[in-house]
């Protein structure tokens, strides 16, 4: 309840980022970049427990041991949970990678002579 | 030549009453007075007998004598010129033969040379009774100027501005010429005056230890930087500032631009050092000799990221050492 009518702005000092973003387009994208920070905290370690856990070398026993440990970790942290949505829009999909937005966006910026190096095409 | 000589006479008449009031007042406005002076073309012949007119008004302060008229000193001057010690006769020879040795200007060489020499015995009389004026050295030193008409009327009116200012502060047109002065002829140029002190050598700031600046500083530095800065007025400026920011690449293009990667290839490629504390035996082994195998071949990671993943392992099969000697 205290969290709604917080609006939209959200302080989420981001010690590696140049650019501080306080303000989102929704929640899900809110809840999208937690997940992302969480997965990039947790990356190296649960690529070593995978590591200890896809290989045939060591026990079985050992490997369960490692399961139940990365069951364990916060569940935001895997990147599988990770949406790339379009950064202006918010829109899950129909989103081109290289530039992160979406294609209705990205069609309005092309036509509007914003977008570099982008043409309509014609042949 | 007649132009030089009549603007030189106004000179000398000019100069010598300004000597007057500058003799009468502080050592400072002397000098001052003497670095006008300098400032009008003079042919050398001339310049000697400021020279002797100075030299003359020094010796009246010293004596406590009253200041005579202009006219007065003016005779003065031309008696002692007459009166001074009569030059080596082979000296003069040499000085005329030189004179006629040189292509062209016979008499004026002669007459320079001649008063060159005649200075030369003055300043060694001057350092056996003691107590030179540095200032003659000075002046001694400089060079002839050649002035273009367009410039002498700038240069009296410069001089006559310098003559009413009193506080000894340069007046704008006074420091024109002398900005002009400097730009033909380098500041460093020449033997030093010895006008200023020299001045003493910062020992005790070396000695203070830098302390670690505080916030308010670095929040002071802050505040300069961002009062000061202007906005980019052109397209170099501009690029510049992003260059400084990081926004844009520095060219040549920098591979390894960011990547303060210290490291030897050896110390990337060889990890097996950093096995000594597992068992030689065993699956672990195998295992960790794989994960060595895997980031030997990964560029992407430092060395320190790599010894980090092995420490990692290390640390996690020691807590499970009771569970797996269980097993």
């Amino acid at each position: 309840a205290a969290v709604c009518w917080l609006a939209f702005r959200q302080v989420l000092p981001s010690p590696w980022a140049s650019q501080a973003r306080s303000y989102f387009v929704d929640w899900r994208m809110l809840r999208d970049v937690k997940r992302r920070k969480l997965a990039y905290e947790y990356a190296d370690q649960r690529l070593r427990i995978n590591a200890v856990r896809k290989n045939t070398i060591l026990p079985r026993e050992l490997q369960e041991v490692a399961d139940k440990e990365i069951a364990a970790l916060p569940r935001d942290s895997c990147p599988v949970r990770i949406r790339n949505r379009c950064v202006l829009t918010s829109r899950p999909r129909g989103v081109k990678r290289r530039w992160r937005l979406s294609r209705i966006v990205f069609r309005h910026f092309a036509d509007h002579a914003q977008m570099s190096g982008i043409q309509r095409a014609m042949w | 030549k007649k132009d030089e000589s009549t603007t030189s006479t106004d000179s000398t008449t000019k100069a010598v009453p300004k000597s007057q009031e500058g003799a009468a007042e502080t050592p400072k406005q002397k000098l001052l007075s003497i670095i006008g002076n300098m400032k009008v073309e003079v042919t050398s012949k001339k310049k000697f007998q400021q020279l002797k007119t100075q030299e003359i008004k020094k010796q009246a302060t010293d004596n406590l004598e009253g200041l005579d008229s202009g006219s007065g000193v003016l005779q003065k001057a031309s008696a002692d010129i007459q009166r001074s010690k009569p030059l080596n006769p082979e000296l003069v020879e040499a000085a005329a033969a030189v004179a006629s040795s040189l292509p062209h200007g016979k008499e004026q060489t002669e007459s320079e040379l001649l008063a060159q020499l005649r200075r030369h015995e003055e300043t060694t009389d001057k350092q056996r009774r003691g107590g030179t004026i540095n200032i003659r050295n000075v002046i001694s030193e400089m060079a002839i100027k050649r002035q273009s008409p367009a410039q002498r009327g700038v240069r009296i009116s410069s001089r006559i501005s310098l003559q009413m200012d009193e506080d000894g502060q340069r007046m704008k047109p006074g420091g024109l010429s002398s900005h002009s002065l400097d730009s033909r002829r380098s500041l460093k140029a020449g033997r030093r005056l010895n006008i200023f002190a020299k001045a003493t050598p910062e020992t005790e700031s070396a000695l203070k230890t830098v302390s670690s600046p505080t916030i308010w500083d670095l929040e002071f530095a802050k505040e300069i930087a961002a009062v000061t800065e202007q906005p980019p007025r052109n397209g170099f400026e501009e690029m510049i500032q992003w260059t400084k920011e990081g926004i844009l690449w520095e060219f040549p293009i920098d591979n390894e631009a960011g990547m303060d990667d210290d490291a030897e290839f050896h110390e990337h490629i060889f990890l097996e050092k950093h096995l000594k504390d597992f068992p030689k035996q065993g699956p672990i082994r195998h295992f960790m000799e794989l994960v060595i195998c895997g980031l030997s071949k990964n560029p992407y990671l430092s060395v320190k990221q790599k010894i980090e993943h092995i420490e990692w392992f290390q640390k996690y099969f020691e807590e499970k050492k009771e569970f797996l000697q269980e097993i």
